[in-house]
Formats: structure tokens, sequence, C-alpha cells
């Protein structure tokens, strides 16, 4: 693709996010996520879902926008309460808490947090550019897939979410079987035919993946909360000195580096995103230094690369939304939501039919890093003064906001009956620890899948064999197959253990 | 046989469960033909699925070793279960007020570590911020006080 055209997108996209409100929105994105980030327990995905009925009032951009940065905003909050707390405030801040809690305890809380936001700066601005540049070419090449392909890129999708979910893998299958059949309640778009609504009539529309998502993420989250007695133990409520010294600088160039690459590469895969990408990128510098034994006393290598390859992956899993339509993990599945929302239909036809919000979404991601920055800096105090509000308080609050939040879709009362049930549910699964982003995934693409199946079919005239015909097919369904192969093989998921386990 | 793996145990069976059911269910849904698969055939492919999975994991928990079932917390998840069903029930009928003090005061009997007074003071404020929030400013239209006792 030709630089000139780039620069006028992101001209365009200039254009649209940089307005008065868009700017606001961006803003109030970045805010809101950073809060979340900081309250352990209290994850972007529920959030995101809270906020869904809310974006409905809002244009499309803004909606969009401002959801976008609560999830990057989210990866810039959780490694302060990593770094202060000792308690991740999300989950891809596990591994910053090794390092960057040592770093406190060692008096160098300031330079940990700065390292981390200029990690996740650098990280942001460059995967930015990642989706600038990879974005249309990726849409020309969706633009050329059949139903077939469709179905098999989404196989491959769930394939991957079960690769890359932690714990059972025979587990995450069912997870993924579980979300499939979750999906299909209700009206059969193409015969009309009811399925498993047990003649309830609010299933017909079948079940709303706001409602599933704030049972499952939500509710159930705040069941499981309440069970955990409380321990916050703040090693300082100061922050003092935050500039890093030189040193501190030089060593952490090459892990940011190598984080942000890393991070923008495990972003891309479906099922991958934030939590697995800051995981790899504080094994590869274990392993690439010369002093491994010293990782977890307080080395800044340790801070800068997961952090800087959580917020890499954090953007960069925007690329498959935005050009197939597909989903690559919860939080994006949210973002899809948001889109449905306003009408707009995900998939590459959103670059071509609405070039303003594609391009000023991307645009104001960049801002949105920019304001992070300048939030978690200087406003450090301010946030370490949130972990104050005790978890008995914000679990009622979060409740309230669950049910209202779903009320509100349709002013419908049996929706947050929905809730209740699912949030068992959720409880459940977690007990049995069953993961469910894989069912979550499951219940998105399981009537995606089920609807490019019956086209593939029909233009086949009903031979199967058009999912192995068609090369793109073939090679999604092979390398589904290979990835399928892999986690069996005892040595790869040896491996996997270990990965997830650190 | 010694069963070495309750979670799996469980699971399984919670698996094996739901597929049956979903067969059951799904039994008489149209399968349609081959270029035209109807409304039956996925739910059909996918009750298999799970319980084949659900069969697995049950093999396995008699071969590996591995967590059982732990407690469950039923003080929270109850409460918080009433407190969404509380919700759900009143808002219609008796406005946004009565549904928060219910359901909040609810989840609050959750956790044994409840202040009754701090919370007292949180759910005034609570309730302040979502009439301003959700009825003046986003214009829900949900009444705040049961219809009886509205002045308007």
């Amino acid at each position: 693709m030709e630089v000139g055209s780039l620069l006028d997108n992101l001209a365009l996209g200039y254009s649209v996010a940089v307005t008065l409100q868009n700017l606001f929105w961006c803003l109030m994105g970045a805010i809101i996520g950073t809060a979340i980030g900081v309250l352990p327990g209290v994850g972007p995905v529920a959030t995101m879902a809270l906020l869904l009925p809310a974006t409905y009032y809002l244009p499309a951009e803004g909606a969009l926008i401002m959801l976008a940065g609560i999830y990057y905003g989210a990866q810039y909050g959780g490694s302060t309460t990593a770094i202060l707390v000792n308690l991740p405030g999300e989950a891809s801040s596990v591994v910053t808490t090794l390092d960057g809690y040592q770093m406190a305890r060692q008096g160098r809380a300031g330079p940990a947090l700065a390292i981390a936001a200029i990690g996740s700066f650098f990280a942001g601005c460059v995967a930015t550019v990642a989706i600038a540049v990879a974005a249309p070419p990726l849409t020309r090449l969706a633009q050329e897939f059949a139903p077939a392909d469709y179905f098999s890129l989404m196989s491959l999708g769930l394939v991957f979410a079960i690769v890359l979910a932690r714990g059972s893998v025979l587990k995450a299958f069912g997870m993924v079987f579980l979300g499939m059949l979750l999906g299909l309640v209700g009206t059969d778009v193409n015969t009309g035919n009811t399925r498993f609504t047990f003649g309830i009539g609010d299933l017909f529309d079948g079940i709303g993946f706001v409602p599933l998502v704030m049972g499952v993420f939500g509710i159930a989250e705040i069941m499981a909360n309440l069970t955990n007695a409380e321990r916050r133990d703040l090693v300082s409520s100061k922050v003092s000195g935050l500039m890093p010294t030189r040193e501190d600088l030089k060593r952490s160039i090459a892990p940011i580096l190598r984080g942000t690459a890393l991070g923008g590469l495990l972003g891309i895969l479906p099922g991958g995103g934030a939590v697995l990408a800051s995981f790899s990128a504080y094994t590869v510098e274990k392993r690439l230094s010369r002093t491994p034994e010293k990782f977890g006393t307080g080395l800044i290598e340790g801070v800068a690369a997961p952090e800087s390859a959580n917020n890499a992956a954090a953007q960069t899993s925007f690329i498959p939304m935005l050009t197939l339509g597909i989903p690559s993990n919860a939080v994006m599945a949210m973002m899809i939501g948001g889109m449905m929302i306003h009408g707009i239909i995900p998939g590459p036809q959103v670059m071509e039919q609405k070039p303003g919000l594609f391009w000023g979404m991307i645009v104001s991601m960049w801002f949105g890093n920019l304001m992070l920055v300048v939030l978690n800096l200087p406003m450090i105090g301010i946030w370490v003064r949130m972990l104050l509000v005790p978890y008995r308080l914000l679990a009622v609050a979060i409740l309230f906001f669950c049910c209202i939040g779903v009320y509100s879709l349709n002013n419908s009362a049996n929706e947050v009956l929905i809730i209740a049930v699912f949030g068992v549910v959720g409880y459940l699964l977690m007990k049995l620890d069953c993961e469910p982003a894989p069912l979550l995934m499951g219940f998105l693409l399981g009537p995606m899948m089920e609807v490019y199946m019956r086209r593939a079919m029909l233009l086949s005239h009903g031979d199967p064999m058009v999912f192995l015909q068609r090369p793109l097919s073939l090679a999604f369904l092979l390398i589904a197959v290979l990835l399928l192969l892999f986690i069996v093989v005892p040595n790869v998921r040896k491996a996997r253990e270990v990965a997830f386990s650190e | 046989m010694r069963i070495r793996n309750g979670q799996d145990l469980a699971t399984g069976l919670l698996f094996i469960a739901v597929g049956v059911a979903a067969l059951w269910i799904g039994a008489d849904y149209p399968r349609g033909t081959a270029r035209n698969p109807g409304t039956g055939v996925l739910p059909f492919i996918l009750s298999w699925c799970l319980i084949g999975t659900g069969v697995l994991l049950w093999l396995k928990s008699l071969l590996v070793e591995g967590p059982a079932l732990t407690q469950w917390a039923w003080r929270p998840v109850v409460m918080i279960t009433l407190a969404t069903v509380a919700f759900a029930l009143l808002i219609d009928r008796l406005g946004l007020v009565v549904a928060m003090l219910a359901s909040m005061t609810l989840a609050a009997l959750g956790t044994p570590e409840t202040r009754w007074g701090e919370y007292a003071l949180f759910t005034v404020l609570m309730i302040a911020v979502a009439i301003a929030m959700f009825v003046w400013g986003l214009g829900m239209p949900i009444s705040i006080l049961p219809r009886e006792l509205a002045w308007r």
C-alpha cells in the first residue's frame, strides 16, 4: 500500500478524532479504563458490558472511541496496582507484580511506574501504526473470502481460543461447544424455527450477548470476590522521584522493543491478547537475560517488557475485529457488540462504508495513549487513593450498575433475570475451573458459522468438499488441525503449562 | 475405580447432562438436506460433541490425579442472586429507589464485612447518583418512586 493513501487515511482519522466531542469521549474512556485497571476485581470486559447500553445514547464514533479507550486504559491502570500493591489490577499485569513490587519495596516505585508508562506509550504508538498499515491489505484480502473461507477461518479462531485458554484443553473444548449451543437459542434466521426457547417469549430473539457477559463476568466475579477475604498492603502511599535513571532507561530499551514486537504479534492471534502477551514477554526476557536468576528481585526489564507487550497486544487485537469482523477475544466481542448497537455490521465493508469511523478510531488510540501517560504519571496519587475504597462497597455498586445496564438495553426486567441465571452459571464454571473466554467465543462465532456453513453448502450444491477445495479454506483448516495435533503432543503441552503457570 | 479428580468428574457430568438434554429437546428439529441444512443439524452435532467431551473428562477423572471439588460459598452466591432477582422484579412495579434499596441491601448481606453505617451513607449517595445519571441525565423511562407516591 502506498504511503500517500496511508497519510490520507490518517488525516481523515485525525479530522474525526480531534473534535472536541471525540477527544472528550477518548478521555472518558482512558479515565474509566485506568480506574477499573487500578481496581482489582473489576475487569475491562464487565465494564464495557456495563457501558454498552449507555453508548446507545452517543454517536457511533464517540461510543467506539470510548470503548477502545477503556481496554487499553485498563492495561495502564493494571500496572499501577501491580507495582504498588502487589495485586494485579488486571490479569495482564500478573507478571508485573514479580519485579514491579520488588522495585517498589526497594523504594523505586517511581521508576517502575515511569518505565511501565513509557513502555506502554511506545508500544501503543507502534501498534497504532501497525493497525493503520495492516488494515487496508487485510481488508482487501477479506473481500475475496467466500462463505467456506469464513467458516474455516472461524473454526480456526475457535481452535485458537481452545489452545490459548488456560487450564485443561478438554474443558476448553467443552466450553466452546457449550457456548455455541447457547448461541443457537432463539429463532433460526434461515428457517424461522425456534430452538431451545422452552416457549419463553423473551428467548425468541436469542440470549443477549450483554446479559450473558454481565452474568458470567460481572455477577459471577462479585460472588467470587466476596468470598475471598481482602488483603491489600500498600507499599507506600506517596511515590517520590518518578524519573528513572539513565541506567534504567538504557536497560529498558531492548525489552520494550522486544515486548512491543512480541505483544503486537500475539495480539493479532484469535484467542490471544494482552494476558498471553505479557506472560510470553516476561518469559522471553528471562531466557535472553544474562542474569535470569535476578528476575523477581526487582529488575527493571521485568517491568518494561510485559507492560509494553500487554499494551501492544491490547491494540493489535483490534486488527481481526476491524478487518474481518471476527472477535479475537472477549473484549473485541464487546467492541462488536458496540458496533451492532449502532447498526454497524463488523467486517471488511466497515472501512469502505464508514472510513471516518474506522480511521477516527485508530487515530484516537494514539491520542488515548498520550492522555494515559499524562493521566498516569502526575496523577498517580489519585489512583492510589482509589484503592482505599473497600470491595464490600464496590461490589454493591457493580451489582447495581450491572442490573441497570442490562435493564436499560430494552427496558426489559426479564433480561435482568437472565444475568441472575448466568451469574450462577458463571460461578459454577469458575468453581469447575472452566475459563469462560472460550464459551464466549463459541457463543459469538457459533451462529455466524452456521450462517456461513449454510451459504457454502447451498453454493456447492450440498457438496461438503467445498471446504477443502478452496485454497484459503483448506489452509485455515490445515492450520487448525496442526494446532490441535500440537497440543496433543506432550512436549508442547508441557511448555504451555509452564508458560501459563509462571 | 477411584475418582482421582473430582473437578473433572463434575465438569464431565455437567457437559454430558447438558449435551443429553440438548439432544433430547432438539430431537424433533428438522435436519434438512445436505444442500439445505435444517434447523436441527448444528444442535445435533454440538450435542454429541459436548457429550463426547464430557465422557473424555469423566475417563480422565478416573486416570489422572487432579484437584477435588472445593466448597461453594453459598452466602454470596445466594444473596447476590437474590439481589439481582429483586431488582428485576421491583424496578417496573415500584420504581428505582425501592428496587435499589432492596437489591443493594440484599447484596450487602452477602458478605460479613458490611458495616451498616458506612453502607447507609453509600446507598444514599448511589441512589442520588443513579437518579441524576440515568433518569435525568440519560432520560431513561423509569419511575423514581412507586407510582402511588410519585408527585407527577
